[in-house]
């Protein structure tokens, strides 16, 4: 696309956009992404090296950033450190598609924590961003990603993962932005003893709207996974968890869990949450649930007994059910500087 | 400032309904600041109701008469300023809190009757000394406060965890629900001193239910009141108690 032009992400060549008959999107409408106007396109530019690589999905979204010519850059982890990488997206320009595309490798017997990032000042921008974690033999990545993108802000986040012989990735994902937001999660879990542990956060109000597609598929025996999300709604917020799970008749002993809890803060707050487990083999541990309700309330009346007001009490519990997710951050630092995030303090 | 003899709360001809179903059906009654009260009566006589009703409890609909604290009207003070004012009710069953940290629960307790008091709130330091110096006079773990809010806890570290919140609120109308349910002969004489030590002061009442003449061989109580279908048809000094627990409640109820 030439600069200067109004352009569509419908308008896109060559990409086979998702559409509401597909099975994952039936209760996720992107319309709306795909039909906005945006007046440029930018490269989030990273300080990395950049690379030539593909990135393999089925996911036709991964295809925008290729056709957007945004570069590929490059992460390779090759020493253990305990100080988080931090990288931090700042959208700034008005009426602007961002693109951004990055591998992380994390080498042999590395552990590494990274946190992302992703908030904006601007106003009906986009971000396009794709993501590629290679984990090798015993390697670990501990990813953390915080989306705060305000209200007229849009993004779309491909995540594909590769893990190796007894790797591992802890994500947590905190989808805290105003916008509207898609997440989608690719994992062949192929090697031995892999482990996936993708947790989230989903803690939204007003109008935000975020979803997230989970397609995990065990290939081999002893792999490991756990998609374990938390939405707290107000207002008219509405959030989407789709998790397909599948294990093949390699995947004997393998660990599959799922799990969407829910509290609804309001009348007009929505959730849709599909744990879907698809099982070939007997020998496993298997496990789904969603649970959607609103705060206790002899809670709330217990710590109101205690001198508590209702509104501090109804925060503090609050906290209490969205900590779980923050205490699955395993760094320290990484765990404050994501406790201690404001919005205010990045845009 | 000692008002021992000050009238604490004033019951008048309460009704009160759960679930549009009348549970007490005129409750009259009068607590002095000093005084020890005992509810007894039989399982649904109304007890806890009573007690729930004080607090707040959002199962529990007035449908007549008034409460008086303090000279204030109760029914005009939501939950937290009833027990900001000083009203506080050990539940017969603790509620478990995961994910609220008992010690930070508890300071912020402390903090919210202080600034409700117009008292200065305490720091985490101040807040820690003088958790170490009232816990440490009746030996009671300070663990119990690393913990998640009654999460997990037995039934004696729950009830061992009222306590606690009762030595730091340090409410004026102490209310207990059947405290001593499910404690061993210990831990009841653990909840003994520090209901008598916080008595100690004339300016605080009590108002207890219990089933169990141990607990009343410890606490002295000034007046008994026995409950039956919402009303209380007898009342008396500790004698009455005594009677109950060797006759029964047929003889008073025939």
């Amino acid at each position: 696309m030439k600069k200067g032009l109004k352009m569509k992400l419908i308008d896109l060549k060559n990409i086979d956009f998702p559409t509401k008959k597909d099975e994952d999107f039936r209760k996720i409408d992107i319309s709306k992404l795909l039909e906005n106007e945006y007046n440029k396109v930018k490269e989030y530019k990273l300080d990395f090296n950049t690379i030539d690589k593909s990135f393999q999905t089925e996911n036709e979204l991964v295809k925008i950033n290729k056709q957007l010519e945004s570069k590929t850059y490059e992460l390779k982890i090759i020493k253990s450190q305990e100080e988080p990488i931090v990288i931090v997206h700042t959208l700034k320009e008005d009426n602007t598609l961002y693109t951004n595309d990055l591998h992380i490798t994390v080498e042999k017997g590395i552990e590494v924590s990274i946190v992302e990032f992703f908030v904006s000042s601007c106003k009906n921008s986009f971000y396009s961003i794709n993501r590629d974690f290679h984990i090798k033999d015993n390697g670990v990545l501990n990813y953390i990603k915080y989306q705060d993108i305000n209200e007229t802000n849009n993004m779309i986040c491909n995540t594909i993962i590769d893990l190796e012989e007894e790797a591992t990735i802890n994500s947590s994902a905190f989808e805290m932005g105003d916008g509207i937001n898609l997440n989608i999660y690719d994992t062949n879990l192929d090697k031995k003893g892999s482990s996936l542990n993708l947790y989230g956060l989903v803690s939204l109000k007003d109008k935000a709207n975020s979803s997230t597609i989970f397609n995990t598929t065990h290939n081999e025996q002893e792999t490991y996974s756990d998609i374990k999300y938390k939405h707290s709604l107000r207002d008219s917020s509405k959030a989407v968890y789709e998790a397909k799970s599948k294990v093949n008749e390699k995947g004997i002993k393998t660990k599959v869990f799922q799990s969407s809890d829910t509290i609804l803060l309001s009348d007009e707050a929505t959730i849709f949450a599909k744990p879907h487990l698809e099982i070939s083999i007997d020998e496993l541990e298997a496990s789904h649930a969603a649970t959607t309700g609103s705060l206790d309330k002899n809670q709330l009346h217990y710590l109101q007994t205690r001198g508590i007001p209702k509104n501090e009490a109804f925060e503090i519990l609050l906290k209490a059910f969205e900590n779980e997710i923050f205490d699955t951050i395993t760094n320290q630092k990484a765990k404050e500087l994501v406790k201690d995030f404001k919005r205010g303090d990045y845009v | 400032m000692n008002n021992e003899g000050f009238e604490m709360l004033n019951i008048k001809d309460l009704k009160v309904n759960i679930n549009d179903k009348e549970i007490l059906k005129g409750i009259d009654l009068d607590i002095k600041a000093g005084e020890v009260h005992v509810i007894m009566g039989q399982n649904g006589s109304g007890k806890s109701t009573l007690v729930k009703t004080i607090s707040n409890h959002y199962d529990c609909e007035v449908t007549n008469g008034q409460m008086k604290y303090k000279e204030k009207d109760l029914l005009e003070l939501d939950t937290s300023d009833r027990a900001n004012e000083g009203i506080f009710l050990s539940f017969q069953n603790p509620i478990e809190v995961p994910g609220v940290n008992n010690s930070y629960f508890l300071k912020t307790a402390l903090n919210e009757k202080r600034k409700y008091q117009k008292e200065q709130e305490l720091d985490s330091m101040e807040f820690l000394k003088l958790t170490k110096d009232e816990l440490g006079k009746f030996e009671i773990d300070k663990k119990l406060l690393q913990r998640d809010l009654n999460d997990g806890f037995s039934g004696g570290e729950k009830k061992r965890n009222e306590l606690i919140q009762l030595l730091i609120l340090k409410p004026d109308l102490i209310m207990l629900d059947e405290i001593d349910s499910g404690l061993d002969i210990d831990a009841i004489k653990t909840v003994a001193n520090v209901i008598n030590k916080l008595l100690e002061d004339k300016n605080r009442s009590l108002l207890m239910i219990t089933h169990y003449d141990k607990l009343l061989s410890l606490i002295k109580a000034d007046h008994v009141h026995i409950l039956e279908d919402g009303k209380i048809i007898k009342s008396g000094d500790y004698s009455l108690a005594e009677e109950i627990n060797e006759k029964g409640f047929k003889n008073e109820t025939n």
